[in-house]
C-alpha cells in the first residue's frame, strides 16, 4: 500500500516540474492521481503488498482507456438512437458489447471487502480562463455531484431564437411530404425511362407520358410476393412495440427451454419433432458384402451407362 | 365373350344405385408407382407401375387401363410378356377428312370418345391381353401382377414442369414439376385405373436430385440415397385405399416447414419463400380443429402436406393427404385482403380431404354429394370464422350466381340419369356438351354445379335439422373409416365410395324424414324458381293480399309447389307466414295482426327482439305494414322479384338485421331516386355496426341514384362530405389522414367510396370536377408511413377510381388521337397512371395489383376515345416472364381490343397463345374471356367470322387440346359462342343438298342451305352423318366388343404372335416410340372405338373392314394396325382368318340394323363410299414406322 501510494506521487511528479501550469493539466493529472489510487487499491484488495511502478502504471493506464471506451462506446449508443444523455441500457448494452458480464456487477459492487476512496480533492480543479464573463454561470442540477466543473459561460449555449418559426402546420407539413413524395418519384421514373426502354401511349409522342418497358422476370412470383425492403423496413418500424412484446415471449420461451428440467413445455418438444421430412437421409444398403475390384468396375459402367442413357434401367431399384 | 359384370352393374345403377358393382371384371388391390428419373430439362419422366388385382370372373383375358400421354414400353403380367394395344380416342375426336363443323356433331362425338375410354364403363386406352399360359390362374381367380414400364416426354398436360430459365442448378433455378388436371387426369402422367370409384393402397417412389424434394400421398417411410450419392429417393405408402384420381406428385426444391402446432402437418413452398408461408400457414390448425370438431371424426390420413407451386393449374386441388396450392396464395402479415381469399383456399382444400379424398364417389352421378358435402361444411366454417354476416352474405351471393347461370344456359343438373341412351331422354339437351362425363363439362357449368351442390347441401340441412347433418356425416366417415382398415378385405372398400342412394338412405336413417320432394326438386331436376309478388293491403278485412305469381316456362325455371315462408313486418312486430304454393293459386291471404298506426310512440319489435323508435311519417298512414319478405332464409334456389313501396324498401334498409334484406333492399332502391332513398343510404353508409359489405354496396346504389337525380341533387357530390368526415383531417378537409388500416371494416369502405364517386355524372354526363380532383388529391396525399399494412389494394383501387371517372371523348368526326386534343381532365389521370405504373417498376406491390389496374384504366382511356387505341403493350404485359394476374389483365385489354376494333391480327395472337403458352392456366382462361367478351357472335356479321378461323377453331378442339379437358371444354364454350350448335354461317354450303331427318324419317333439303329459322330448326339441322353417328352412340360397347372378341381368340390361338411381339419389345426404341402418336393413323382409328357405329357401315370405319374386304389381300392386317394404333404387336391379330371373321361378323351385325335403318342407309353408302375411296390409300400414307413395320412383320410376311 505505500508503494502504491507512493505512485500518484511519483507521476505528480513529472508536471510537478512544471507546477501546473495549466488548470487542466492540473485537473488530468488529479484524475490520473485517483486512478491510481483506485488501482492501487484494488491490488491490495487482490492480495497485493507491493508493486513496481511500472505496472500500476499500466494498470492505470488500461484501466483509464477501458473507462473512457465505456463512455465512448455509451455516447455512440445513446446518440444512435437519438438521445443526447447516455441512459442505463446504453451502459448496460455497452458493457456487454464488451465482453462484460453485467450481471456479476451488482454482487462486486456489494462485496465486504471493498474500500471506498473519497472524493478527490478539489483544490485542483481546473480554472478557465475568464477572459469574457456574460451573465451569471447556471448552478449545477441536483442530479450532478458538486465536484463537477461548473457551467461554462452563459454564452455557450443561451440560445436567442432569431430565425421563423419551424413549419408546424400539419397542413403544410402534409403538403410538402406530399409533393416532396411526388417530386422524388416523378424524377427517378422520368430518369429510369430515360434511361432505358420505353414504351408510349401516343405513337406520335414518346416523352411526355413515357413508360418503362414492360420486362418479364424469370421468377415473376418472387417480385409479387415478397415485400419490398422498404415496406419491410416500415413493418419493423410501425409495429416495433409489437416485436418488442415478441422477443420478450421469445427471450421467456428460450428461458423455458434452457431449464427444460423444469417444465416440460411445448418448446421442449419442439427439439425432438419426428416429422419424416427433417428425418436425415438413409445410405443406400450395399447389397453385396465383398466386393471385388471387377464388380466395382462393373457397377461404375453400370453408373455411367445410367447416366448417358437417361432412359434407367426398367428393374433397377 | 359373354357379357361380363359390365352391363349388369350398369343396369343395376340405373335401377337405383343400390351397392357398388365394380364395371371392371376385376377388383385392383395394390399399386406400385415408381418414378426412377426425372429430367427437369427434357422434361421427361421414367418409371413404371405395378398393379396386384384379382381377376372377378373366369375368363378375364383383356385387361383394361386408361392411361394417356405415357409410352408404354414394355408390359408384363406375372413376369411373363403380355400384349397390349394403345387406343385414345380423344385424340381426336372427329377425323380430319370430315367437313363436319357442327358442334352438336362434335359433341355427340366427344362424349362417345370419352365413353369410350370411361374407366366408369370398364374401358381405358390401354387394353392388356393376358398371355394364354396365364389363363388357369386366371381361371382359379388368382392373383396378377402387372408391370408396366412407361415414360413420359414433354407432357402436356397431368404433369406441369416449371423450370426457369436463370443459370445454376436446377435446384438453385427454382424448376419444380407437379401434378394436375381436371377431375380424373391421373392417367396423364402414369397408367391407372383412373376412377374415382376403385380404390386400392399405393406405393409410391420417387427418386429425384438430392436437392430436391418429392411430396406425394400418404406417409413418407424413408429416403434414401442412391448409390452414387447424387440422387434419393423417397418412398412413400398409402394404407388408406384411395383411388388413383387422388393421387399426386410434388418435386421441387422446395422449403420445408412443420406445422408448429401439429407436428405431423408439413407445408412446403418455392426456394425464398419461407417467411410467407410461416404466415400465411399459421391459421391452418384452427381449420383442422374446426372440421374435427364439427364431424366429431378425426382427420383420417395420418399426416397432411401442403404444397405452394408456381403456374398453378388451379388455386386449389385436394388430394389423399395433400393439397396442392398456387404460390400466390401466400402473403405477408402486411396484406390484408388476400389473408381472407387464402384462408378459405385452405379451408376448402381441407374440407375436401374429407369429402373427395378420403370419401370418394361412386360414379360421376354422385359427384354432386361430395362437392355438396365439402361445400357446406367449409360454408358452415365461414359461418364460424367470419360471422353470420359474411356466411349469408355469401350464400346469397351463390345463390344469385346459380340463379343467374340457370336462367342464361337453362339449367344445373346435380344428379343426372342416364336412362336408355335416347337422344330425347338427354337431360341436358339445352346444353352445348353432354354431361355425362365430367370431361366434357364447361368449366363453368362445373363451378356453377358446384355451387349449386352445396346450396343444396344447405336446403336439406333447413329440412333435417344441422344437427342430424352432421350426424349423417359422421356416419359416412365412420362407416369409410372402419372400411378403411379392413387392410385384407377390399370388397369392404366400396364403404368408402358415397353414392346418392347411400346418402339418401343414410339421410333418412339418421332424420326419419322424406326428404324425396326436395330431393326431387332440386337433384334430380334442373332448373331454379321465379317468383313474381306483389301485395295489395286489404283496410276492412286487415288483410295483406299477396300475390305470388311464377314463371316456370322460361329456360333454366322450374314450377315449385310446397311451402314457402314469407315474413311481414307490421308496426306490432315480426310475423312468419308459410304459405302453400300450388299448382294455380296465386293469391295469399295473410291476416296483420296490427292495426294501422294506434298509438305512434310505441317502439316496434324486430324479428330478432330488438325494439326500435322509427319515424312512421313516411308511412302509408292506412297500412300497418312497414315491410314484407318473400322466403327470407333462401330456402328456395329462386330469383324474387317483389314490389313493394319505396317507402317500405327504405325501412327495410334501415331497420331490418339481416344483410340478405339490406342488401336487397338496396338493390331495388336503385329503381327509386329520391331524397328519401338517399337519406337512408347515407344513414346506413354512416352506421358502423353495418355489416361493411352492405354499406359498400351502399355506395354505388347511392352514386346511381344521385345519377338519376343530377337535376334537382343538392349539396356536394354524393358520399363526399361523408368520406371527408370520416376518413380525412378534422383541420383540412381536403387532406385525407395518414392510413391506417387496423379497422378493416373502415379500411374496406375507405377502398370502395371513393371508387363509386368517381361514377357520378353531371347533367353534361360527366364526371364532376370537383370528384376528380377529391381522387386526384387523395391519391396525392396518400400517406402509408406509419401503417403496419401495406397499401397496394387501396392505391389500387384508386386508380379504378380514376378509370371509373373517365367518360367518352368528343370526338370530332373520328380525329386520329393525339397529345395535343387530349382533355386536361385526362391528362392528369394519364399523369398518375403513368408514375404508378413506372413506381410499379421500381417497388413493385404485392401481386402487382397496381399494375393491374393501370393496364385496365389505360384500356379504359383507349376505348373511350382519349388515348389512341392500341394493343401492343398489353401484348408486350401479357408475355410469359410476368405475374400471372398482370397477364391476365393485359391479355383481358387485347381481348376487348379484338372484340372493338374487330382485328383479326390480335385474335391470331391470341389463340396462337392459347396453343402455345406454357401456363396452363393462362390458355385456359384467353379461351374462357374470349367466350365471356366474343370478338363476335353467332348471330353477328363480322369480318373475322370466316371459315379458316371456323377450321381452326374446329382443330384446336378437335385435336388441338386432348391434353387437358378443361382446356378442349373451353374450347368448344368459344365455339359456341361464336358460331352456335349448327353449321356456321360463314361456311360454304356442304357438297350435299339432301340431308336425311331420322326423326322425322324423311330425306329434306340440308338446313344449312336454308337459312336457319330458330332453335328448333337447330335440332333438325344436324346432317344425317351426325344422326347416323348418334344412333350409333347408343350402343357403343356392342360392336366394339363384338369385334375385339374375334380379335382375341385369333390373338390367343396364335404362337407366332407371341414370338413376334418379343421381338418388338426387346427394341423399345424403335418402333415402339412413335407408336403412340395418334396422329399417323388417327383418322382411321377413331370412329371404330369410340362410336362402333353399328348400323351404317359405310360412315364408320369404312376403309377398316370394306378395305379388308376389297382384298387389300396380303396387305390385309395393315388395317388392323392402323386400327390398333399403331400398337405394332396386334398386327398380328389380323391373320387372314382373324380379319374374315371379324368382317363376317360385322357383316352379320349390320344386317339387323339394317331392316330398321334400311331407308337412309343407302343414301349414307353412297355418300359415305365416296368418302372411303379417298381414304384408300390413307393407311400408307399415314403409316408411322410402327404401322409400316406391321406390313413387313415376320408374320405377315408368311
Amino acid at each position: 500500500m505505500a508503494d502504491a501510494a507512493a505512485g500518484p506521487g511519483g507521476s505528480g511528479t513529472r508536471p510537478g516540474s512544471k507546477q501546473s501550469t495549466n488548470p487542466a493539466d492540473n485537473y488530468h493529472l488529479a484524475r490520473r492521481r485517483t486512478l491510481q489510487v483506485v488501482v492501487s487499491s484494488l491490488l491490495t484488495e487482490a492480495g497485493f503488498e507491493s508493486a513496481e511502478k511500472a505496472s500500476v502504471e499500466t494498470l492505470t493506464e488500461m484501466l483509464q482507456s477501458y473507462i473512457s471506451e465505456i463512455g465512448r462506446s455509451a455516447k455512440s449508443y445513446c446518440e444512435h438512437t437519438a438521445r443526447t444523455q447516455p441512459t442505463l441500457s446504453d451502459i448496460v448494452v455497452t458493457l456487454v458489447e464488451m465482453g462484460f458480464n453485467v450481471d456479476t456487477l451488482p454482487a462486486y459492487a456489494k462485496r465486504s471487502q471493498r474500500m471506498v476512496i473519497t472524493a478527490p480533492p478539489v483544490t485542483n480543479q481546473p480554472v478557465t480562463p475568464k477572459a469574457l464573463t456574460a451573465g451569471q454561470n447556471r448552478p449545477h442540477p441536483p442530479h450532478i455531484p458538486s465536484h463537477f466543473p461548473e457551467f461554462p459561460d452563459p454564452h455557450t449555449y443561451i440560445k436567442t431564437p432569431t430565425y421563423r418559426e419551424p413549419v408546424s402546420d400539419y397542413q403544410v407539413l402534409r403538403e410538402k411530404a406530399a409533393s416532396q413524395r411526388r417530386d422524388v418519384e416523378r424524377a427517378l421514373t422520368r430518369f429510369m425511362a430515360k434511361t432505358g426502354e420505353t414504351q408510349s401511349l401516343f405513337k406520335d409522342d414518346v416523352s411526355t407520358f413515357p413508360l418503362i418497358a414492360a420486362r418479364p422476370f424469370t421468377i415473376p412470383y418472387l417480385t409479387a410476393l415478397l415485400p419490398s425492403e422498404l415496406e419491410i423496413q416500415q413493418m419493423e418500424e410501425t409495429d416495433s412495440s409489437e416485436q418488442d412484446e415478441q422477443t420478450d415471449t421469445e427471450n421467456i420461451a428460450l428461458h423455458i427451454s434452457t431449464n427444460s428440467s423444469l417444465s416440460g413445455s411445448r418448446n421442449g418438444e419442439e427439439s425432438i419433432i419426428d416429422n419424416p421430412y427433417l428425418r436425415p437421409v438413409k445410405k443406400p444398403k450395399i447389397r453385396r458384402k465383398k466386393l471385388t475390384l471387377k464388380q466395382v468396375l462393373n457397377s461404375l459402367n453400370i453408373i455411367f451407362d445410367g447416366l448417358a442413357a437417361i432412359v434407367a434401367e426398367p428393374g433397377y431399384r | 365373350m359373354p357379357p361380363t359384370g359390365i352391363e349388369t352393374s350398369r343396369m343395376n345403377r340405373k335401377k337405383g344405385d343400390k351397392g357398388f358393382e365394380s364395371p371392371r371384371p376385376y377388383k385392383l388391390t395394390h399399386q406400385v408407382v415408381c418414378i426412377n428419373n426425372i429430367n427437369f430439362q427434357r422434361k421427361s419422366v421414367v418409371g413404371f407401375v405395378e398393379l396386384t388385382i384379382f381377376p372377378t370372373v373366369a375368363n378375364l383375358n383383356r385387361i383394361k387401363l386408361n392411361s394417356k400421354q405415357c409410352r408404354i414400353y414394355r408390359v408384363r403380367i406375372n413376369d411373363l410378356e403380355a400384349a397390349f394395344i394403345y387406343n385414345d380416342p380423344t385424340l381426336e375426336v372427329c377425323h380430319s377428312e370430315s367437313k363436319q363443323r357442327n358442334l352438336n356433331y362434335f359433341s355427340n362425338a366427344y362424349a362417345a370418345a370419352v365413353s369410350a375410354v370411361d374407366p366408369d364403363a370398364g374401358n381405358g386406352e390401354l387394353c392388356i391381353k393376358v398371355p394364354s399360359e396365364l389363363w388357369k390362374h386366371v381361371d382359379e381367380l388368382k392373383v396378377l401382377k402387372i408391370h408396366i414400364n412407361f415414360s413420359l416426354d414433354q407432357p402436356k398436360g397431368g404433369l406441369h414442369f416449371v423450370v426457369p430459365s436463370v443459370e445454376g442448378s436446377m435446384a438453385e433455378r427454382g424448376a419444380h414439376v407437379f401434378s394436375c388436371g381436371y377431375q380424373n387426369s391421373t392417367r396423364f402422367w402414369f397408367p391407372c385405373v383412373d376412377s374415382y370409384s376403385e380404390l386400392c393402397t399405393w406405393k409410391l417412389e420417387f427418386t429425384v436430385d438430392a436437392a430436391m424434394v418429392a411430396v406425394s400421398n400418404g406417409d413418407l417411410v424413408e429416403t434414401v440415397y442412391t448409390h452414387d450419392m447424387r440422387k434419393k429417393t423417397f418412398h412413400y405408402t398409402l394404407t388408406i385405399p384411395t383411388a388413383a384420381s387422388n393421387i399426386s406428385l410434388a418435386i421441387g426444391p422446395f422449403e420445408i416447414l412443420v406445422d408448429p402446432y401439429m407436428h405431423e402437418v408439413t407445408h412446403f413452398c418455392l426456394p425464398q419463400l419461407l417467411p410467407l408461408l410461416k404466415h400465411t400457414t399459421s391459421y391452418l390448425h384452427e381449420v383442422f380443429e374446426f372440421y374435427e370438431e364439427i364431424l366429431t371424426c378425426r382427420y383420417p390420413y395420418s399426416c397432411f402436406k401442403t404444397v405452394f407451386i408456381d403456374e398453378a393449374y388451379v388455386e386449389v386441388a385436394a388430394y389423399a393427404s395433400m393439397s396442392i396450392f398456387s404460390t400466390n396464395l401466400l402473403h405477408s402479415a402486411m396484406i390484408i385482403d388476400e389473408t381472407p381469399l387464402t384462408r378459405r383456399c385452405l379451408a376448402q382444400s381441407l374440407a375436401q380431404q374429407f369429402f373427395g379424398c378420403f370419401i370418394s364417389r361412386m360414379s360421376w352421378s354422385d359427384e354432386w354429394v361430395l362437392k355438396g358435402i365439402s361445400g357446406y361444411i367449409y360454408g358452415l366454417w365461414m359461418k364460424k370464422t367470419f360471422g353470420v354476416n359474411e356466411y349469408r352474405h355469401w350464400i346469397k351471393e351463390e345463390l344469385d350466381k346459380i340463379v343467374a347461370y340457370e336462367l342464361k344456359t337453362g339449367g344445373v343438373l346435380l344428379h343426372p340419369i342416364f336412362g336408355g341412351g335416347k337422344e330425347k331422354d338427354n337431360p341436358a339437351s339445352h346444353l352445348h356438351f353432354s354431361i355425362k362425363h365430367p370431361h366434357t363439362l364447361s368449366w363453368e357449368y362445373y363451378t356453377m354445379f358446384q355451387c349449386k351442390a352445396h346450396l343444396v347441401m344447405r336446403l336439406i340441412e333447413n329440412r333435417i335439422s344441422m344437427e342430424f347433418m352432421l350426424q349423417v356425416f359422421n356416419k359416412l366417415l365412420s362407416l369409410a373409416s372402419t372400411a378403411s382398415s379392413q387392410k385384407f378385405q377390399s370388397h369392404m372398400w366400396s364403404q368408402m365410395l358415397v353414392s346418392t342412394y347411400g346418402f339418401l338412405k343414410s339421410i333418412s336413417n339418421v332424420s326419419g324424414k322424406d326428404i324425396q320432394p326436395l330431393i326431387k326438386q332440386w337433384v334430380d331436376q334442373s332448373g331454379v324458381v321465379k317468383f313474381y309478388g306483389s301485395f295489395a293491403f286489404n283496410r276492412k278485412r286487415n288483410v295483406l293480399e299477396l300475390e305470388i305469381k311464377q314463371d316456370y316456362t322460361s329456360p333454366g325455371t322450374q314450377k315449385y309447389v310446397g311451402p314457402l315462408k314469407v315474413t311481414v313486418q307490421e308496426l306490432d312486430g315480426s310475423f312468419n307466414h308459410t304459405l302453400q304454393i300450388e299448382e294455380n293459386s296465386l293469391k295469399h291471404d295473410i291476416p296483420c295482426h296490427s292495426k294501422s298506426r294506434r298509438n305512434k310512440k310505441k317502439k316496434i319489435p324486430l324479428m330478432n327482439g330488438e325494439e326500435v323508435d322509427m319515424d312512421l311519417s313516411a308511412m302509408d298512414a292506412d297500412s300497418p305494414l312497414l315491410w314484407i319478405r318473400i322466403d327470407p332464409d333462401m330456402s328456395v334456389l329462386r330469383k324474387v322479384e317483389f314490389e313493394q313501396a319505396d317507402f317500405m324498401w327504405q325501412y327495410e334498409l334501415r331497420y331490418e338485421r339481416d344483410v340478405v334484406a339490406q342488401q336487397e333492399s338496396i338493390l331495388a332502391l336503385e329503381k327509386f331516386p329520391t331524397p328519401a332513398s338517399r337519406l337512408a343510404l347515407t344513414d346506413i353508409l354512416e352506421q358502423e355496426q353495418c355489416f361493411y359489405r352492405v354499406r359498400m354496396a351502399a355506395c354505388f346504389c347511392l352514386a346511381k341514384i344521385a345519377n338519376s337525380m343530377v337535376s334537382t341533387w343538392t349539396g356536394p357530390p354524393a358520399m363526399k362530405s361523408l368520406f371527408t368526415r370520416m376518413f380525412c383531417c378534422k383541420t383540412c378537409p381536403n387532406i385525407v389522414k395518414t392510413n391506417n388500416f387496423m379497422s378493416f371494416q373502415s379500411y374496406f369502405l375507405q377502398k370502395t367510396m371513393p371508387v363509386a364517386m368517381a361514377l357520378l355524372r353531371d347533367v353534361h354526363n360527366l364526371c364532376p370536377k370537383e370528384v376528380l380532383t377529391f381522387i386526384l388529391d387523395l391519391i396525392k396525399y396518400n400517406d402509408n408511413r406509419k401503417n403496419k399494412f401495406s397499401d397496394n389494394y387501396y392505391r389500387a383501387e384508386m386508380i379504378d377510381a380514376l378509370a371509373n371517372s373517365v367518360t367518352p371523348a368528343v370526338s370530332v368526326n373520328n380525329e386520329v388521337r393525339t397529345l395535343d386534343n387530349l382533355n386536361p381532365d385526362v391528362r392528369l389521370i394519364l399523369e398518375e397512371i403513368t408514375r404508378f405504373l413506372n413506381m410499379e417498376k421500381l417497388l413493385p406491390s404485392y401481386r402487382h395489383t397496381i399494375t393491374v389496374s393501370c393496364l385496365r384504366a389505360i384500356r379504359v382511356l383507349q376505348k373511350n376515345g382519349h388515348v389512341p387505341s392500341d394493343s401492343s403493350l398489353f401484348k408486350s404485359y401479357a408475355e410469359y416472364g410476368h405475374f400471372v394476374d398482370i397477364r391476365i389483365a393485359a391479355l383481358e385489354a387485347v381481348v376487348d381490343y379484338t372484340k372493338v376494333d374487330r382485328s383479326y391480327e390480335e385474335l391470331q395472337w391470341l389463340l396462337n397463345m392459347i396453343q402455345t403458352d406454357p401456363v396452363p392456366y393462362v390458355r385456359h382462361k384467353i379461351l374462357n374471356m374470349l367466350t365471356k367478351n366474343p370478338p363476335f357472335t353467332k348471330n353477328m356479321e363480322s369480318p373475322l367470322c370466316n371459315e379458316a378461323l371456323v377450321d381452326q377453331l374446329w382443330k384446336l378442339m378437335n385435336s388441338g387440346t386432348a391434353h387437358d379437358w378443361r382446356l378442349r371444354c373451353g374450347a368448344v364454350d368459344l365455339y359456341f359462342t361464336l358460331f352456335g350448335l349448327s353449321r356456321p354461317s360463314c361456311l360454304p354450303l356442304p357438297e350435299l343438298g339432301l340431308v336425311l331427318n331420322l326423326k322425322e324419317k324423311k330425306a329434306v333439303l340440308n338446313p344449312t342451305i336454308i337459312p336457319e329459322t330458330g332453335a328448333g330448326a337447330q335440332e333438325s339441322a344436324s346432317n344425317a352423318g351426325c344422326h347416323a353417328q348418334l344412333a350409333g352412340f347408343q350402343n357403343p360397347f356392342s360392336s366394339s366388343q363384338d369385334e375385339e372378341e374375334v380379335d382375341m381368340d385369333t390373338v390367343h390361338d396364335s404362337q407366332a404372335f407371341i414370338s413376334h411381339h418379343l421381338n418388338m419389345l426387346e427394341r423399345p426404341s424403335t418402333p415402339g416410340l412413335s407408336k403412340y402418336r395418334p396422329s399417323s393413323s388417327r383418322s382411321s382409328l377413331m370412329p371404330q372405338h369410340s362410336l362402333g357405329c353399328d348400323i351404317i357401315p359405310p360412315t364408320k370405319p369404312p376403309w377398316s373392314m370394306e378395305l379388308s374386304r376389297k382384298g387389300i389381300g396380303k396387305e390385309q392386317p395393315l388395317e388392323m394396325g392402323v386400327h390398333s394404333m399403331v400398337a405394332a404387336p396386334l398386327s398380328v391379330f389380323a391373320k387372314e382368318s382373324t380379319s374374315s371373321r371379324h368382317s363376317e361378323h360385322h357383316h352379320h351385325h349390320h344386317h339387323e340394323h339394317k331392316k330398321k335403318k334400311k331407308k337412309h342407309k343407302h343414301k349414307h353408302k353412297h355418300k359415305h363410299k365416296h368418302d372411303s375411296k379417298d381414304k384408300d390409300k390413307e393407311p400408307f400414307a399415314f403409316s408411322s414406322p410402327a404401322s409400316g413395320r406391321s406390313v413387313r412383320s415376320p408374320s405377315l410376311s408368311d
